[in-house]
Parts: structure tokens; C-alpha cells; sequence
């Protein structure tokens, strides 16, 4: 992330010392009466605590201290184990799709 | 590869679809909107579920992939490319749009009255509206360079007026919804002489309001058809840079935040998959019989058909923002529904293009010959119409495209979600409200598809 020369996801020649996430501040509407999780270093705004702690991991990656990077693998590992569960449904939901197509089309 | 054969499974219940489509032959070549209509044998019901659980599915495919590196990878992947006698390229290709202009202006009025034979109605439908739109998404935009009124313009003085910034792109999404209602009542494809009018009056304002503003102002940001073209170069591969062209591969651009930026944007990307739907719609018999009562009790069909496209627009606009409200709930994100609406629309422009391929693709292979032989001779009409007869499974394409517009879409608006949110699951979840707005736009579309065509009724 610290090439001189390194061109961001959409293609802009991002200068190595802009963190990236500053170059793309996003709008947000903060509602008042829920937990917010703020990034120190961007401001920005999360529902959930891991997000902030992955969003650290993602946007400032040579920004962090060990703790940080720390935190950022377990949500990241968390993540994962969680991302298994959904292939599972979506597999589920995939086979039924097309078994319950399949079977449509065999009756008619 | 379990994930390639569900892929492959779902492939093959699309096919069955396709397959039971049977092709019926065009009635009329010279009318717009001619799509690639068939009678569907297996009941509507099913065929319209089949459509909308392939879209479900690319999505839940989609939702496999959560290497955010990977997808960056895949959306920055690019490569230059020198254009060899640029200078020349550009200023033959605008000596081409000029001679365009001319042609349909004079043509319109003096050639032949059959609307086939006649070198103004196939160079702008066929050649413009079908052919170039299509380079547009499938290769790249190259109207800035063709565009008569934008090489006039800049040969014209100007005022340079500042563009009021509170009208942002809505002069454009009214021009765009108004320029299709006109082409849907009136024969412009039909009366050579009326397009010229039409073409004529439309250089009158264009050219007046690039004086005012400023070629460069004008034709960013409220001439219609420039826009369209504009969004359509961003499903292409191939894009002007400095000094050169960037070659990515389609659709990858959708997903970059600067392009559409403002809910005036969102509104004219809706617009467009709108209007797209809307030309086919008017040729149903659902269409018909719902104008019937309206009718006879004494409304003007024109207004009936203002108030038709205009009630739909609001529809489509709705759901779109439905859809953003609902995302910003699925995905517990404190992103602003402004933000979301902005990113997540680039995909629709996807979908617009399926759309348009399959309605155009045909009518252009079709009337190709006849526009190649009225360049040849454009005063005299042949004695028959040059048309290329397109097989029966050609209907299929039509389809291909549909999905292939679909799957598009369900991607670039997944890279935008990693693009976005710091959960990966969270990114999946932000995609139900769209998948689902995505679905039923299909469905509508595939039931315009599915319906025989009548004439446009009461007009």
C-alpha cells in the first residue's frame, strides 16, 4: 500500500502518504440512539464493533498498532467462520431452486 | 467444481426457458421498438419465475465470492492503448456525424417516402438509436466524437452562461422521458419528412442552449441522448483517456463512485431502464386493454399515454429507493441512503443495456443491408427492400442478452458493496433489497418480452 506509484481501486494515482480512506469520505446519516463505533483516525461511523475493527484492517493497514492488527484478525476469523454458515444456506437455497424448477418442468 | 455445476444447472434451466420459445417473424420492419417478441409455450407463470430465480441465483453465486482482493483485482485490472493518426481519427469521425446530420435533414425531405428505403429513418433508428447504442455498451462511447451538434456547437460563439446547479441532470431525465413519449405516439419512424422536422427542431434547441452555456456544459449535463450514450460507455470495455484509450473489462467501470453523483443521476439511470421497458410495454394486449375504458371515457390517448409513462417512471423510481431504504436496514450500515442510492445505481445501467440488445439487436441485423444500400442511393428507393431473415433460434439471443445484462449487474453491484462496507457479510446482506429490486424489474421485462405484439393502439 505504500508504493509511490500505486493506483487505488478506481484507478486514480493515489500519492503513497494519503491514507486511502481519506481520499473517499462517504455521506453518512447517524442516527442518535444507537451505539456508534467510530474510526479515530477517519471518523467514520459503524453499528458494530468488529466492523470498525475490520474497516481498521481494510482502509488503514499501515496505520495500526499490534493490538489493532490483533483485533483485526480475530473479526476477520469470527467473519469467517460466520461466512461458512451463509455458503451453507446459500447452497441450500441454490439446490432448491433448482430442484424445485426442475420438478415444475417435469410436470408440466 | 460444485459451484461451476450449479452454475452450469442453472444454465441449463435457463436454456429450457429459451428453448421453448418459439421465433415468430416481424410484421413491420420500419416501426421502432421492434423487439424480439415470441409466443411462450410454457405458461407465463413459470417462465416469469424462471427469469426472476436466475437472477436470485447469480446473486446467491456472487455471494460465494468474498476474496476483497480479488474483486479489487478484477475491477482495477486495466491496460492503455495509443491511438495510431489520433488527430486524424477524431476530426474524420466528426466529418462523419456533420455528413450524418446532413444527410437525415435532406434526406428526410427529399428521399424516398417508403420509411425502409429511406436513408434519414434507417440512419437514425437503425444506425444511431440500435447501432450506435450498441457500440456504445458493448465497445465504447465514441458520440462526444461523432456528435454533429457538439462539433457545430463548438464552431458557434458562445455565452457561457453558468448552468443553474439546482437543475443538476433533471432537465435531462425530463428530456429523455419526453423525447421517448414522443417517438412512442408519434410515426416517426414511419414519416421521413416529420423526423427531419423533429431532427431539425431538436438542432434548433441544442444548438441554442450550447450558446448559451457552453458546448461543454450543455452536453454534460442536460442534452439527453449525450448522457445516455455517456452511461451506456460505462458497461464498455474500451474508454477515452488522455491522450489515448483504457482498456478494463465491461462493466467493471460501474462500480467506481464517481459516475453517477447525485440523486438527479439516480433518477436519470432509473429513467433509462424505464423507458426501455416502456416501448415495449405499449405494444401489449395488456396495454391496450387498460387504455380501452380510459379512453372511451373521453381522455385524449395522448395524455393517457403521458400519464402511462410518467405513473411507471414513479413506479421504477420507487422501487429503486425502496430498495436503498431497505439496504441501509439489511446491512445495519450508517452509510447516508443518498450514498447508496448513488453507488448502487451504475449497476441498473447494465440491465438497460441487456435490455436494449435485446430489443435492438435483430431490428439492426435486419435492416443492416437496407441502410448500407440507402447510403448508396439515397434518393432513389430500390425496387425491394434489402432485409437479412434472422433463424428462429435468433430469440434466444434476445434472452441471452436479458441475463447477461442480469448477471452484469448482480456483480458490479457486489464489487461496489465490498467497495463499500468493511463486513464481507455485511456486503452480502446490503444486496438482498436490490437483488430483490432487480428480480422484479426482470419480471416485468420478461412478461413485455413474453406478450404478443399489437400496434401501438388509439394513436
Amino acid at each position: 500500500m505504500s508504493d509511490a506509484h500505486e493506483s487505488d481501486v478506481r484507478g486514480r494515482d493515489v500519492p503513497a502518504d494519503v491514507d486511502r480512506a481519506a481520499t473517499d469520505a462517504h455521506d453518512y446519516d447517524v442516527p442518535t440512539d444507537e451505539p456508534v463505533y467510530r474510526c479515530d483516525r477517519c471518523g467514520r461511523p459503524f453499528a458494530r464493533e468488529d466492523w470498525l475493527r475490520l474497516h481498521r484492517g481494510i482502509d488503514h493497514p499501515d496505520a495500526l498498532d499490534d493490538e489493532e492488527v490483533e483485533t483485526y484478525r480475530d473479526a476477520f476469523a469470527d467473519e469467517q467462520a460466520e461466512i461458512r454458515r451463509f455458503r451453507l444456506k446459500a447452497l441450500g437455497a441454490l439446490i432448491l431452486i433448482y430442484f424445485g424448477l426442475l420438478m415444475v418442468y417435469a410436470v408440466l | 467444481m460444485a459451484r461451476r455445476r450449479r452454475f452450469a444447472a442453472i444454465a441449463v434451466a435457463v436454456t429450457v426457458a429459451a428453448l421453448a420459445l418459439v421465433g415468430r417473424a416481424s410484421a413491420h420492419g420500419g416501426s421502432l421498438g421492434e423487439s424480439a417478441r415470441r409466443t411462450v409455450t410454457v405458461p407465463t407463470w413459470l417462465f416469469l419465475t424462471t427469469g426472476g430465480a436466475a437472477v436470485g441465483a447469480s446473486f446467491l453465486l456472487a455471494s460465494f465470492v468474498t476474496d476483497r482482493s480479488l474483486i479489487e483485482a478484477i475491477h482495477a485490472w486495466h491496460r492503455r492503448a495509443r491511438v495510431p493518426a489520433r488527430r486524424v481519427a477524431v476530426a474524420a469521425a466528426r466529418v462523419v456525424g456533420v455528413a450524418g446530420l446532413a444527410a437525415v435533414l435532406v434526406v428526410g425531405f427529399l428521399g424516398p417516402e417508403e420509411p425502409t428505403a429511406n436513408l434519414a429513418v434507417l440512419l437514425v433508428w437503425v444506425g444511431w438509436w440500435a447501432g450506435l447504442s450498441m457500440s456504445a455498451y458493448l465497445l465504447g462511447n465514441a458520440w462526444p466524437v461523432l456528435n454533429p451538434w457538439r462539433t457545430l456547437a463548438w464552431l458557434l460563439p458562445s455565452l457561457d452562461r453558468s448552468y443553474p446547479d439546482r437543475f443538476g441532470a433533471w432537465p435531462s431525465v425530463a428530456g429523455l422521458l419526453g423525447l421517448v413519449w414522443l417517438e412512442v405516439i408519434s410515426p416517426l419512424a414511419d414519416d421521413p419528412p416529420l423526423l427531419a422536422t423533429t431532427v431539425a427542431a431538436y438542432t434548433a434547441v441544442t444548438l441554442v442552449g450550447a450558446a448559451v452555456f457552453g458546448p461543454a456544459t450543455w452536453f454534460r449535463r442536460v442534452d439527453p441522448p449525450a448522457r445516455v450514450f455517456r452511461y451506456y460507455g460505462r458497461v464498455a470495455p474500451v474508454a477515452a483517456d488522455e491522450g489515448g484509450l483504457r482498456v478494463r473489462l465491461p462493466g467493471t467501470a460501474l462500480s467506481e463512485a464517481k459516475l453517477v453523483d447525485g440523486v438527479d443521476e439516480v433518477a436519470f439511470v432509473v429513467a433509462l431502464l424505464w423507458v426501455t421497458t416502456y416501448d415495449g410495454l405499449v405494444t401489449t394486449p395488456a396495454w391496450r386493454d387498460l387504455l380501452l375504458p380510459v379512453v372511451t371515457a373521453g381522455v385524449p390517448p395522448l395524455a393517457a399515454y403521458l400519464a402511462g409513462m410518467l405513473f411507471g417512471y414513479v413506479f421504477f423510481l420507487a422501487a429503486y429507493w425502496l430498495a436503498v431504504y431497505a439496504s441501509r436496514r439489511t446491512a445495519r450500515t450508517f452509510v447516508a441512503a443518498e450514498e447508496l442510492a448513488r453507488r448502487f445505481a451504475p449497476p441498473l445501467l447494465a440491465i438497460a443495456a441487456g435490455y436494449h440488445l435485446a430489443h435492438y439487436l435483430g431490428y439492426f441485423l435486419n435492416l443492416a443491408p437496407a441502410l448500407a444500400e440507402a447510403a448508396l442511393t439515397p434518393f432513389s428507393a430500390p425496387a425491394a427492400v434489402l432485409v437479412l431473415d434472422l433463424p428462429g433460434w435468433f430469440g434466444g439471443v434476445a434472452l441471452a442478452a436479458v441475463l447477461l445484462g442480469h448477471l452484469l449487474a448482480i456483480w458490479v453491484a457486489h464489487a461496489t458493496a465490498y467497495d463499500l462496507f468493511a463486513g464481507r457479510l455485511q456486503a452480502i446482506r446490503s444486496q438482498y433489497p436490490f437483488t430483490a429490486a432487480m428480480v422484479l424489474y426482470t419480471m416485468i421485462s420478461l412478461w413485455v418480452v413474453s406478450q404478443p405484439e399489437v400496434t401501438v393502439p388509439y394513436l
